[in-house]
């Protein structure tokens, strides 16, 4: 077999990466399945799948892209099967301690929770989108789906949160619908 | 005479380097903008992206053969919550490096309506064109463009109202 | 008061996992068998696959910094080409006026 140069990122130190990029893997898979076990043991898998692939990958910028990639599918095909299987309610799925709270705790609670009962390849859109702070282009080249498609998934996304978060907004302040 | 001697085997000199990339500084601007784009694309990542543009696709053919073979293309916008966030002496800043014999402005246009100027730069070399520099102001945004290599206007100009001014080309179709 | 958008960042904020998360996965790995391919020709496919993997690794990369490149071409010319026509424009309108 030809020899091939080691690649940058088989130098970095692993534990390093694990330690710099839990919190993107665990949240990407939390806010797409919200089940706190599963996707600590899913990102458990992720960091042990990058630990078998580390030489393959080129740069540190690519490290991220995969970790980002790997996860998002990986979680969209647990929440798929999850989807097929009754589960604990949304409701008493417990919340994770925020790292920094910031914004309306109840807002954030409620967003998170309508976010979730979202369709699994928006919600991954949404996720991608404001908590990596992704572009459609680059969420497109994460989840291997058409710019197009993410566009158009995000604005519906958008459009059905605000209309159901002012529902509940209107609920709690004691409205009329 | 050495004293002069210098002087001009560095001009002889800069006639056979390579265009440069204009020298801009942006820190004061990027510290009061409210957002900011920047696109860099040195030599080699304008030639990757040019790859990857499709034959097939009319534009993107066209796009293909004009930065075929350019050095550089380097842009930066910023955007201002509200009017008067820059200054004429900010502006004055980024004209400073295009100045003769090396640049030569070819339009300067100005918009008392919409409070907008277009100045379009020039950069001579021994073979004609050897880059392109544009300073377009408006009351809330500044947008500074840099192309280093052997550009076709005309090429640019017209991608450029197919990709922003569309309804130019259906009125012409009338 | 926030936006929508500034509201769904907040909501999705990063969330940590639990303070032993780094510890358990390094010890996973740690403890994970190194499987040995006895039979010769089984190491010659794991080999193939490998480079495979590598290839298709490396491949799939490099098409994301080319996409992402031409998308950036791509803004570049709309962007350049725009303002340049702007002025032409305007040197049109102001030829046409100034001879009529």
């Amino acid at each position: 077999m030809p020899r091939r140069p080691a690649s940058p990122a088989a130098g970095l130190d692993f534990a390093s990466l694990v330690r710099q990029h839990q919190a993107m893997v665990f949240s990407i898979a939390w806010h797409l399945l919200r089940d706190r076990a599963v996707a600590e043991e899913l990102a458990q898998d992720v960091f042990l799948s990058l630990h078998q692939h580390l030489a393959e990958l080129e740069s540190p910028e690519h490290v991220q892209f995969w970790l980002r990639r790997v996860t998002s599918n990986r979680a969209l095909d647990e929440a798929r099967r999850r989807q097929r299987r009754p589960m604990v309610s949304l409701e008493n799925a417990p919340e994770p301690v925020a790292v920094t709270p910031t914004g309306d705790p109840l807002m954030g609670a409620a967003l998170r929770k309508l976010v979730a009962a979202l369709p699994e390849k928006s919600r991954a859109i949404v996720v991608l989108r404001y908590q990596e702070d992704l572009d459609p282009a680059e969420i497109a080249r994460v989840l291997g789906i058409p710019v197009g498609t993410v566009k158009s998934q995000l604005q519906r996304a958008l459009a059905l949160l605000r209309e159901k978060l002012s529902r509940v907004v209107g609920q709690a302040s004691g409205l009329s619908g | 005479m050495k004293s002069a001697a210098l002087p001009i085997a560095l001009l002889l000199l800069a006639g056979a380097l390579p265009a440069q990339q204009v020298k801009w500084n942006f820190d004061k601007l990027a510290a009061r903008a409210s957002e900011s784009t920047d696109v860099s694309l040195d030599g080699a990542l304008l030639q990757l992206g040019a790859k990857f543009l499709s034959d097939d696709d009319k534009d993107q053919a066209k796009v293909k053969k004009l930065v075929g073979g350019l050095k550089g293309i380097y842009i930066r916008t910023f955007e201002f919550k509200k009017p008067g966030e820059y200054s004429a002496a900010d502006v004055e800043s980024f004209r400073a490096p295009l100045h003769p014999p090396d640049w030569q402005r070819i339009v300067g246009t100005h918009s008392n309506e919409e409070g907008e100027t277009v100045e379009v730069y020039i950069k001579n070399d021994n073979k004609g064109i050897g880059g392109l520099a544009i300073i377009a102001t408006e009351p809330k945004e500044l947008t500074l463009v840099n192309i280093v290599g052997a550009i076709d206007l005309d090429s640019l100009s017209d991608l450029g109202k197919h990709f922003n001014f569309p309804e130019v080309e259906v009125e012409k179709k009338k | 008061m926030a936006s929508f958008e500034d509201e769904l960042k907040s909501a999705l904020k990063r969330q940590e996992p639990s303070p032993d998360f780094a510890e358990r996965v390094l010890a996973r790995v740690a403890a994970a068998p190194v499987r040995r391919a006895s039979q010769p020709w089984i190491r010659w496919m794991a080999a193939v696959a490998a480079a495979l993997l590598l290839a298709a690794g490396g491949l799939e990369y490099r098409h994301y910094r080319g996409e992402q490149a031409k998308e950036q071409v791509l803004l570049a010319v709309r962007i350049a080409g725009g303002k340049l026509a702007k002025a032409q424009k305007r040197v049109q309108m102001l030829a046409h006026r100034s001879n009529s």
